[in-house]
């Protein structure tokens, strides 16, 4: 038994005027994943968003409980002996998909859920306000089922590298006029500011490295076995970087058409829909997802491929 | 950390619900415990007549009468969500009698995510921060954010590690720097109609809990049940302000008490069902503080619905008002400090929260008691 993808979609926006947002594109995301798996949203046990940038950076409710309305996921009262949908965010940047991962496997382990939707989403809050926001609008989702006889996800793993913590930044803050704010030349109202510095792909190859090792050490798992690398980071050059170190020829490695290089936390759903799409995901069987960003955080999740995906 | 240990699967029923036993053989590998609480709650008070006494409409609302909120405490120079929340993890590894280093996880479940004032951080995640400051070098760490049931759903998620063996101990932690929406709706609020009324009820404070394995079958947390119904998501909003720094929350406080008080019965019998316990049978039920009003009508409606009353509904929101995700832990660990448990008491953890968020963690008090010096 395990946890299966069943299914992923994404969709993107380019920046103009009137553009869907975050929230309209993981809706239309999470959708098409539901419709190429044949599933029906009432299906679903667990919604678990882990898209960081929101339209005009909502705080409250979590982003999830408004995609399990939009896509009508058991949205209603409860019937007696119905069967409901839980939502709620992880939040962990471009590793928050393999978090969430790790979360909704745990439930399915221990009989809570049996299906469950991560979902991604990131636009820019306020176009024209925010600084170093280059990320394309974007909406992600990866079905997860519970599959009797397959293996699916078999190990996680989640390391931190917090000396390198300031190589990435972002925050939604407050400008003075008199420029004792976040950043000068925005006063009077709150922004987001991402900070990216010089450095930061090369530390996280780095740290993906020391991470991957520290990951087969404890696991077990053949790295060099890897048929499929799916390596997610703000940089595309990172999934090659990262296969040099850790023994992986480059063919193995998913490489996404650039212009979806700039999407952020709907990177893995992009990445296992191009494999899908080339046919790189069918071939496979062992596959390693490491996603590396702010923190620096690694995460890292092994995946036994056993079944079609649909994308 | 071992993550493949199969458990076989139970029926889904309306909540997502963690109960023993949950395997085909009969029993979780473990259970979990909370082995010690503790929070931060920052000196300076805001009482509510000096909140509507400063207001910029001076509008005519006796807010304490309203909301049975008295004060609250307000963070003050230097203190932010990150320093309430690594206070609060401090006291809770001293009450657990652990290192940080024991950590496997940490999960941190603040919705506001304030570090150096009023800078809402996006990346890296807080939890980061708080691991990097307490030392909890070995933690996995994550954010979630669930609005005000996030640390009830940082328990349950943790919970779930437990019981299955993958990790040991873990923290679920809250730094809550949100007085600053009772700032910004002071400017707003006209009357007690306001959609920003509710975030005059606002109080900061943080509060950390550690979990531990403990036997399978011991005392220590029971049920783990939640759900969203989401067609009430948009009930209650919260944005970055457009006139001064922090956030804004606009809320239909009515529309969404008149719909938690209505589904809450139903959602609660049954996990009073799973649990095999009456309410009657309970002893302290600690709701989500948001008003004192409400919460004596909720116990009011559960009395009449599900039959007989808890024996004691916790109210403490005049001293603390809402703290946000951090309510439910700031009560227990006032009773833990008070004396007021005893070794055997059936208590009922209850978030109610934006989008719209149930959920229920009953556990068991067990020894935990001898860590506030109330051993019986």
């Amino acid at each position: 038994m395990g946890t299966v993808i069943e299914a992923v979609a994404t969709a993107v926006a380019a920046e103009r005027p009137f553009a869907p947002t975050s929230l309209e594109l993981t809706d239309r995301a999470a959708r098409e994943c539901l419709r190429r798996a044949q599933r029906e949203p009432a299906e679903l046990d667990l919604l678990l968003n882990t898209g960081i940038y929101h339209d005009r950076n909502l705080g409250e409710p979590a982003l999830a409980a408004l995609v399990q309305e939009d896509i009508g996921a058991n949205p209603g009262h409860p019937p007696v002996g119905g069967h409901g949908t839980f939502s709620f965010d992880v939040l962990n940047g471009v590793a928050g998909v393999i978090t969430a991962a790790f979360i909704a496997d745990g439930f399915m382990q221990s009989g809570a859920a049996h299906s469950g939707i991560v979902v991604a989403g990131d636009a820019d809050p306020q176009p024209g306000k925010s600084e170093g926001f280059g990320y394309r609008r974007s909406g992600g989702a990866m079905l997860l089922g519970w599959r009797e006889g397959l293996a699916g996800f078999t190990q996680f793993s989640l390391e931190t590298f917090p000396e390198f913590e300031g190589l990435f930044h972002s925050a939604v803050g407050w400008s003075e006029p008199d420029g004792h704010g976040l950043h000068l030349g925005h006063a009077h109202h709150n922004f987001l500011a991402v900070e990216r510095l010089d450095g930061f792909l090369e530390r996280c190859v780095e740290c993906a490295t020391i991470a991957v090792e520290r990951f087969e050490a404890k696991t077990g798992v053949d790295v060099s076995a890897t048929d499929l690398l799916i390596a997610s980071h703000d940089d595309a050059a990172f999934g090659d970087l990262l296969a040099d170190r850790v023994g992986i020829s480059r063919h193995n490695v998913v490489h996404l058409p650039e212009h979806l290089h700039s999407l952020h936390t709907a990177l893995p759903m992009a990445a296992v829909e191009e494999a899908v799409r080339d046919g790189s995901l069918a071939a496979a069987r062992h596959i390693l997802f490491v996603c590396a960003g702010a923190g620096i955080t690694v995460g890292i999740a092994a995946y036994e491929n056993q079944s079609e995906v649909a994308a | 950390m071992d993550t493949t240990t199969p458990v076989a699967t139970a029926p889904v029923p309306w909540m997502l619900s963690e109960a023993s036993p949950v395997t085909a053989s009969g029993h979780a590998p473990f259970s979990s415990r909370f082995a010690g609480i503790g929070v931060k709650i920052p000196e300076p008070i805001v009482t509510s007549v000096d909140l509507v006494r400063g207001a910029r409409h001076h509008p005519h609302i006796d807010l304490e009468r309203l909301t049975g909120v008295h004060e609250r405490h307000v963070a003050g120079p230097g203190e932010d969500s990150l320093s309430l929340a690594t206070g609060a993890a401090r006291e809770a590894l001293d009450r657990a009698g652990i290192q940080a280093a024991d950590l496997d996880m940490l999960i941190s479940c603040s919705i506001t995510r304030y570090r150096d004032g009023l800078n809402m951080r996006m990346e890296p995640p807080l939890s980061l921060d708080i691991k990097t400051a307490i030392g909890a070098s070995r933690a996995t760490s994550f954010d979630i954010s669930n609005a005000c049931a996030g640390m009830l759903t940082g328990v349950f998620i943790l919970n779930d590690f437990i019981r299955r063996g993958v990790v040991r101990r873990g923290m679920v932690v809250s730094g809550e720097y949100i007085s600053a929406l009772g700032r910004n709706a002071a400017r707003e609020v006209r009357t007690i109609l306001s959609s920003q009324l509710a975030s005059l009820t606002l109080g900061d404070a943080g509060a950390a809990a550690v979990l531990e394995r403990a036997p399978a079958g011991a005392a220590g947390i029971g049920i783990t049940s939640f759900t969203t119904l989401a067609e009430h998501s948009r009930l209650c909003l919260a944005y970055p302000s457009k006139s001064a720094p922090g956030a804004v929350m606009y809320t239909k406080a009515r529309t969404l008490q008149e719909m938690a008080l209505e589904d809450t019965p139903q959602l609660l019998r049954e996990v009073l069902r799973l649990s095999g316990m009456r309410l009657d049978e309970v002893d302290y039920v600690i709701p989500h503080q948001t008003s004192a009003r409400a919460i004596t009508k909720g116990e009011r409606i559960l009395s009449r619905e599900l039959g007989g009353s808890p024996k004691h509904m916790v109210i403490n929101i005049q001293e603390y008002g809402n703290t946000a995700s951090t309510t439910h832990f700031l009560a227990l660990h006032r009773y833990l400090e008070e004396g007021r448990f005893k070794p055997g008491d059936k208590v009922v953890l209850m978030a109610l929260a934006s989008g719209l968020e149930f959920g229920i963690v009953t556990f068991t008090v067990d020894d935990l008691v001898e860590k506030y010096g109330h051993g019986h």
